[in-house]
């Protein structure tokens, strides 16, 4: 059974993480999944690095170059996920940009991923439009490709999409890229009503998450959050602790 | 949405009538229908990328299926036979099993299949793997069949298919025999087929549109899709309406200086010793060279389209002051991303964009060079989207940027091919255009593209040689990648990062190559070749000293390869030059490496 087929049942809004794999050295990816799943998160996506993240924002850019300079590469990731011996009880995902997939073959992505435990994979520069590219294969290994939604999303590709999704809906809070914001606009909150009405799987928001009071006006219309650069600015920080009340925040309520 | 597979292809048109399907099948088993492993991966250069190139096998072996996945290469198979479900185990692609439907008992036989897919079919008659005869659909009935990895075969025709869909509800369609006429494929019946399928459905605004060959696409971020979707729309809408060609036409010649001559360059004829030298004078454009073409169509379209504010990129400052000086005439709002390093080497051009009124933002990320540009103004375009349009300058991002930028490029060409009937009565021999993202070599090239007696030659940048680190030859050194919106070819590492490209001229200093490019460089119709940055400035003196001509850098590599060519050929043929732009804006360049030049 797929990880992330449970995650609805459980009740409780979830609490997705985002980690660069490799900021500050490969090795170091294992203890922070290990903190992680430790401080109560629901799952938690694995970023590639990728020399050109159109979708992402200074944060974690600057944390995927960290990463290159070390020589961080899919394959390399996808190795040290496999030699883990420790208990995960709770979904990975992958996050990567479409062309280290592409040059690493769709075919072999998917079979690694699948003995490295992975549970969904995440491709921001891959729409719905061009999913076949990858889904053939992450089917073949009960992976689930997650889809994003936007606000930009028209209504017609809103229904294709979440007539098709699987695992559960990225549901993109911001116009823009990704990094932590002050504010979120006032139509996210009827937009997220609109998508959960919909969806068949758990909507989770994402982008631009960074604080309780995000996590206060948009508990009631969605069944999750999703936090990364505020969790890469910690961690590259060495104050992971302080993610800690957010994280709460969310899942205790 | 039910998935349509047009199985059986042998022809490079039939495969192109498909090219809204979902997957295409090949057929390796015995049958009026079987093509070789080297036929297929000729095929499968015509198929888009995010379609399935499925091979069709009876009781072949696992090596043999293995070694025809690899070289055409396939991304699924499809057995017909008698096949072990050891080997339906063995097989790496997700495997489709074919199943004969005679009787209920015959449905069990597929629900035991160990195959990611199972298919459908009537009994075969002379060959194995399907007969064309249609099988009772009801047997499905009540079967119990997972519909998300069924297949429906046998019989199928534009007229049934419908019907097929609404009982069984599948997962895909299969059809062979009932889209061909006198045992061939009909285009007619194949398109036939897939609109009854895909209907007046979601599927027909979300076709599958902007591949050339497997190359193009829409690899955009989701907060992107709707822009590129609405620019598709504008886009085609515009391009029906006479209005706006007159309006696009008009500027040309009013504002831009169009038509620009097709001057024979006599010393050059006699330097180079070989054919009749023609030179297409996109250098007398207003700022400079050939940008300007695009960034008034897209310019004009932003506005039809609503949009008052223009964002785009550039890495010589060429496209960024073409940009500058159409929103100046138009007053819009133009913000221009470049490379820090790019913003050193032409602060010239840096100061023209703010004389115009455009802002500048320097772009310090990554190599701070044209590609990390391209990922700013994207980045900008995400977050802006809603009034914003972004003008990309080359030939390159998603669909429909490539085919657009080309169309308004196409001048060139066209101008080209009716100067030439009217000097020389005939088509030139050999046409020469430099490449880095490739949109004064497209707009070239495009209306010759027909004309196979024509040779057209694109000139990459060499920068200190092909076998160095230090180039931006993207053809010759390339592999298939996704970058900035499209799968074209790539300068990148073993890990799909993406290179850093290096060339003297700012202009080709891109590690990618637009789409179009890539798909004729695999069909053979344009050959590509790459001259360094040495034989590129020894090109500009020689132009400059024979014609009066001081060409751009970027142009002084077609220049440089045409005196190769022009060595092959004879004083009755004649050779085309695009030079895309003049020299002014490489005048610090030529004066620090030229230096002591006598």
């Amino acid at each position: 059974m797929n990880r992330l087929e449970q995650l609805k049942s459980s009740g409780n809004k979830a609490f997705v993480a985002y980690v660069m794999a490799g900021d500050g050295g490969l090795e170091r990816l294992r203890e922070q999944v290990q903190y992680l799943q430790g401080a109560g998160v629901t799952a938690i996506e694995i970023g590639i690095p990728f020399s050109d993240p159109v979708a992402d924002g200074p944060t974690i850019e600057a944390a995927g170059n960290r990463a290159l300079k070390q020589g961080v590469t899919l394959q390399k990731v996808l190795e040290e996920l496999k030699s883990w011996t420790f208990d995960i009880k709770i979904p990975l995902l992958v996050m990567t940009y479409l062309n280290p997939v592409l040059k690493f073959g769709v075919e072999r992505f998917a079979t690694e991923c699948g003995k490295a435990g992975i549970s969904g994979v995440i491709i921001p520069d891959l729409p719905y439009e061009h999913k076949q590219l990858v889904q053939p294969q992450l089917d073949k290994e009960n992976i689930k490709l997650i889809q994003l939604v936007t606000l930009t999303t028209t209504d017609i590709r809103l229904d294709a999409i979440l007539r098709e999704a699987e695992g559960f809906v990225y549901a993109v809070t911001i116009k823009g890229i990704t990094g932590s914001r002050d504010e979120l606009s006032q139509d996210v909150k009827m937009f997220m009503q609109k998508i959960r009405k919909k969806s068949p799987v758990p909507v989770y928001a994402g982008f631009g998450i960074s604080k309780s009071s995000h996590v206060d006006m948009l508990r009631d219309d969605v069944d999750g959050f999703i936090v990364g650069s505020a969790i890469v600015e910690a961690f590259n920080a060495g104050k992971i602790e302080e993610i800690e009340p957010l994280i709460r925040a969310v899942t205790t309520a | 949405m039910t998935k349509v597979k047009i199985c059986g292809l042998k022809e490079k048109q039939h495969v192109q009538a498909a090219s809204r399907a979902d997957a295409v099948g090949f057929v390796f088993a015995p049958s009026k229908r079987q093509v070789t492993i080297e036929q297929a991966a000729e095929l499968a250069k015509h198929v888009p990328v995010d379609a399935d190139k499925i091979g069709v096998f009876v009781n072949a072996s696992l090596k043999e299926i293995e070694d025809t996945v690899a070289g055409v290469p396939l991304t699924m198979v499809q057995l017909h036979g008698d096949e072990p479900d050891e080997l339906v185990k063995a097989i790496q692609v997700p495997v489709i099993q074919a199943f004969s439907i005679r009787t209920k008992e015959d449905v069990a036989k597929l629900k035991r299949s160990l195959a990611d897919y199972v298919l459908v079919d009537a009994p075969g008659t002379d060959y194995r793997g399907g007969s064309g005869n249609v099988f009772d659909w009801s047997l499905l009935d009540g079967a119990d069949i997972d519909p998300d990895r069924l297949i429906v075969a046998g019989g199928l025709n534009p007229g049934n298919v419908h019907a097929a869909i609404e009982q069984t509800t599948p997962y895909m369609v299969d059809v062979s025999s009932g889209v061909e006429t006198d045992n061939r494929k009909d285009t007619v019946k194949i398109q036939e087929f897939i609109k009854q399928v895909k209907g007046d459905s979601v599927e027909q605004t979300l076709e599958k549109v902007g591949f050339f060959g497997k190359y193009g696409g829409q690899f955009v971020p989701e907060t992107l899709m709707k822009a590129v979707k609405e620019l598709e729309d504008a886009y085609n809408e515009a391009k029906e309406d006479p209005e706006f060609h007159k309006e696009y036409h008009h500027y040309l010649s009013e504002y831009v200086g169009r038509e620009q001559p097709l001057t024979f360059a006599k010393r050059m004829t006699e330097a180079y010793g070989g054919p009749k030298i023609y030179l297409k004078r996109e250098d007398l454009n207003h700022t400079g060279a050939h940008k300007v073409n695009n960034a008034i169509g897209q310019a004009l379209l932003a506005m039809r389209m609503g949009k008052r504010k223009i964002v785009a990129e550039t890495g010589a400052g060429q496209h960024g002051v073409a940009t500058a000086t159409i929103c100046a005439l138009f007053d819009l709002d133009c913000v221009i991303f470049m490379g820090e390093e790019d913003i050193k080497r032409q602060q010239l051009n840096v100061f023209r964009m703010k004389l115009l009124g455009a802002r500048v933002e320097s772009v310090t990320k990554g190599s701070a060079t044209l590609k990390d540009a391209v990922n700013e103004a994207l980045r900008y375009w995400v977050a802006n989207v809603e009034d914003t349009h972004y003008l990309i300058g080359s030939a390159l991002g998603p669909h429909p940027f490539p085919t657009m930028v080309r169309d308004f490029q196409s001048v060139i060409g066209e101008e080209t091919k009716r100067q030439i009937l009217e000097k020389e009565g005939r088509l030139p021999d050999t046409i020469l255009a430099c490449v880095g993202g490739g949109s004064n070599a497209i707009g070239m090239f495009y209306p010759f593209i027909q004309d196979k007696e024509v040779e057209l030659i694109g000139v990459e940048a060499a920068g200190q040689g092909v076998d160095t680190d230090k180039h931006a030859a993207t053809l010759t050194k390339g592999t298939d990648g996704v970058l900035h919106g499209a799968l074209m070819k790539l300068l990148q590492d073993d890990a799909g990062q993406v290179q850093e490209a290096h060339s003297i001229s700012a202009g080709l200093d891109y590690p990618g190559i637009g789409p179009e490019h890539a798909h004729l460089a695999d069909t053979g119709r344009v050959e590509y070749r790459s001259i360094t940055d040495d034989e590129a400035l020894a090109a500009v003196i020689s132009m400059s000293r024979l014609e009066g001509i001081i060409p751009a850098l970027e142009s002084a590599h077609a220049i440089a390869e045409a005196q190769k060519q022009a060595k092959q050929m004879t004083a009755d043929q004649i050779l085309v030059i695009c030079v895309s732009g003049r020299g002014d804006k490489d005048m610090a360049t030529y004066a620090e490496k030229l230096e002591g030049l006598s």
